[in-house]
């Protein structure tokens, strides 16, 4: 490391792997709030979490199930907002550069994911049929000879050690796009965009491969028996979404609550944002629709049980509330110029979308424990003191660093960026 | 009335009518893009609305200075091109499988949502495709293959290294002495008054 930017102790090595480089960001792009900002989502989060375990002691299942879809929730934004980031370096995209350290707070969320993601192991007979002994031995009556001949992939050791190759090339990846940028603030070195370029090259199909291996081993082994090759992409097309959406968001709160970044991030920056708000509610409607009709089609008993089951005992309102809110609505709110302009219509857009996100997860994940549709007070505990703890650890990582890449050689074009 | 809402319509495409003297308007050739930019921006302030600013290429700002604005009329037809065409799809899907030539296929039904949406996106893709190319002739008022303008000698560079500003004689404003005066002011090389009878053999 540069003698310029330091690292941190271990401990809060997780929330931010720097320094803090306040002092050296320019007036204008320095965070002015204090330490409210970071410490009341953290403290809400927390103390819903508390309440959540309290609910847990009764109702482990349905505790781990919520926990669950809430860390999902958060890893599939952190690891969409990796992307987006991924691919703006790569195309040397200017017109980003104002919302880029919001982006770069969001990414560096693996280490404390990790860490969050602990007490799912404390829940794995729960959440995941397939490491139950009993599947695999041919003298029970509960032999399963489907599960048996995918125990040589899905075993304990193996899925762990995944999981864990996969948090340690998210780490890399973001620790690498992150720390080089926060450096460029203290340290104009003309190198260091074509680091962040280089770094996304082999990033992208790094984190593309793994993400699509996570969304497997984390999500679709919950119903062990049941696959589909483009759950990969499923899971990557709500995230990116989720992750645009809180970019958006969080500029417009800096903007409008913080009174910060004035003239910084324009309309036309928020314009843009809504457009990939738009764009990727299309390309989500595409993939989960893609998915869906394949199976139609085929009508293969084994492929068309998952969706079954989604079109029945209640939670066929939960699909139908998922094509309506989770496509139309967004996709007529935001086809019109001026809703992607104004900040109150693109503000509620984004949280619409965010709680979408959540809602498309609950959906994939929560049929596999209850039979019937709706919700139980610990899906929205376990997500919301969960997003709380995620939204402290980004406003502190904010409030650490400049709001802005300053040195970065595309500000100007950025600060000036004007759409045709 | 109609004949002046006709009229308006026409000149919000571009396509003015000459007065009674048979003038069809100023055309005012300007030294260089900017010249010509804050000419226009300085024509829209003075109150002149029936007015087109012709350039080789397309001058960034132009819109801006010229007052045009934000052009919704696309928008709006691509959006009901799509709508038109979705209809259409699904139309198309239930009249074909399940009215006029039901095929029992693998026992799926005759109409169902699920195989007839990549038809009706692709149907509302390709008429909100025509509504866009359709609205934007539309409201450029296109095909246009005569224009007054075409009679001025100095015209014909327009498509090569000339810039040219054309004041309608049908804005409300418009007096050839007035309005040449005025654009002298602006910083005009050379004023032509253009004549139109109407005819195309003149």
């Amino acid at each position: 490391m540069a003698d310029s930017v330091k690292q941190n102790t271990l401990l809060s090595w997780l929330v931010d792997p720097l320094q803090s480089t306040r002092e050296t960001a320019e007036r204008a792009y320095r965070f002015t709030g204090d330490r409210r900002s970071w410490l009341v989502p953290f403290l809400l989060g927390a103390a819903l979490l508390v309440i959540s375990a309290l609910g847990g002691w009764q109702r482990p299942d349905d505790f781990f199930f919520a926990y669950l879809v809430g860390w999902t929730f958060l890893l599939t934004t952190a690891l969409g907002g990796l992307l987006f980031l991924i691919f703006h370096h790569l195309t040397r995209a200017s017109w980003s550069i104002v919302v880029h350290r919001i982006n770069e707070g969001l990414i560096w969320a693996f280490p404390l994911l990790l860490l969050l993601g602990v007490p799912l192991l404390f829940g794995m007979h729960d959440l995941y049929h397939w490491t139950h002994a009993d599947l695999y031995d041919p003298s029970s009556s509960h032999y399963d000879e489907i599960l048996a001949g995918k125990r040589a992939y899905l075993n304990i050791p193996f899925w762990g050690a995944r999981l864990v190759l996969y948090f340690a090339a998210w780490t890399i990846v973001s620790y690498r796009l992150y720390t080089l940028s926060v450096r460029q603030d203290v340290d104009p070195d003309p190198d260091i965009p074509a680091k962040l370029r280089s770094t996304s090259a082999w990033g992208l199909p790094l984190t593309g491969v793994t993400l699509a291996f996570a969304s497997y081993d984390i999500l679709m082994s919950t119903d062990p028996h049941w696959f589909s090759t483009i759950f990969g992409v499923y899971f990557f097309s709500g995230g990116i979404l989720s992750a645009v959406s809180v970019i958006a968001l969080v500029a417009l709160l800096l903007q409008k609550t913080g009174g910060l970044l004035r003239g910084v991030i324009t309309k036309e920056h928020y314009q843009d944002l809504g457009k990939y708000m738009f764009g990727f509610t299309v390309f989500w409607a595409y993939i989960a629709f893609s998915q869906y009709m394949l199976y139609w089609y085929g009508g293969i008993p084994e492929e068309t049980v998952w969706f079954q089951h989604r079109l029945q005992n209640g939670w066929q309102w939960h699909s139908a509330a998922l094509v309506l809110f989770h496509f139309v609505v967004p996709f007529l709110v935001l086809l019109p110029r001026a809703p992607k302009r104004t900040s109150v219509v693109l503000s509620v857009m984004a949280v619409w979308l965010i709680g979408m996100h959540w809602f498309d997860l609950h959906w994939v994940t929560i049929p596999v424990l209850r039979e019937s549709g709706g919700f139980h007070w610990l899906d929205f505990t376990c997500w919301l003191g969960l997003t709380g703890i995620f939204a402290g650890a980004l406003m502190y990582r904010l409030r650490r660093h400049s709001l802005i890449p300053q040195n970065h050689p595309y500000l100007g074009e950025s600060l000036h960026f004007e759409n045709t | 009335m109609l004949r002046t809402l006709i009229q308006e319509v026409k000149a919000s495409m571009g396509i003015y009518e000459s007065d009674a003297d048979q003038v069809y308007g100023l055309l005012a050739e300007f030294p260089n893009p900017g010249v010509l930019l804050d000419a226009a921006e300085a024509t829209r302030k003075e109150g002149y609305r029936h007015f087109d600013a012709h350039s080789p290429f397309p001058i960034h700002g132009m819109d801006d200075a010229m007052g045009l604005g934000n052009a919704v009329g696309v928008g709006v037809s691509t959006f009901f091109g799509g709508l038109t065409g979705f209809a259409t799809a699904c139309l198309l899907q239930w009249w074909t499988g399940a009215v006029d030539y039901p095929l029992n296929i693998s026992g799926k039904p005759f109409f169902a949502v699920e195989p007839s949406v990549p038809i009706m996106f692709e149907l509302t893709v390709l008429f909100a495709g025509f509504g866009a190319v359709a609205g934007m002739l539309a409201l450029n008022g296109l095909p246009r293959p005569y224009n007054p303008l075409f009679y001025s000698d100095r015209f014909e560079g327009v498509t090569d290294d000339r810039f040219f500003l054309h004041v309608a004689a049908s804005d409300e404003q418009f007096d050839a002495e007035e309005t040449a005066k005025m654009l002298r002011n602006l910083g005009a090389v050379h004023i032509e008054l253009v004549q139109d009878d109407g005819l195309a053999d003149s």
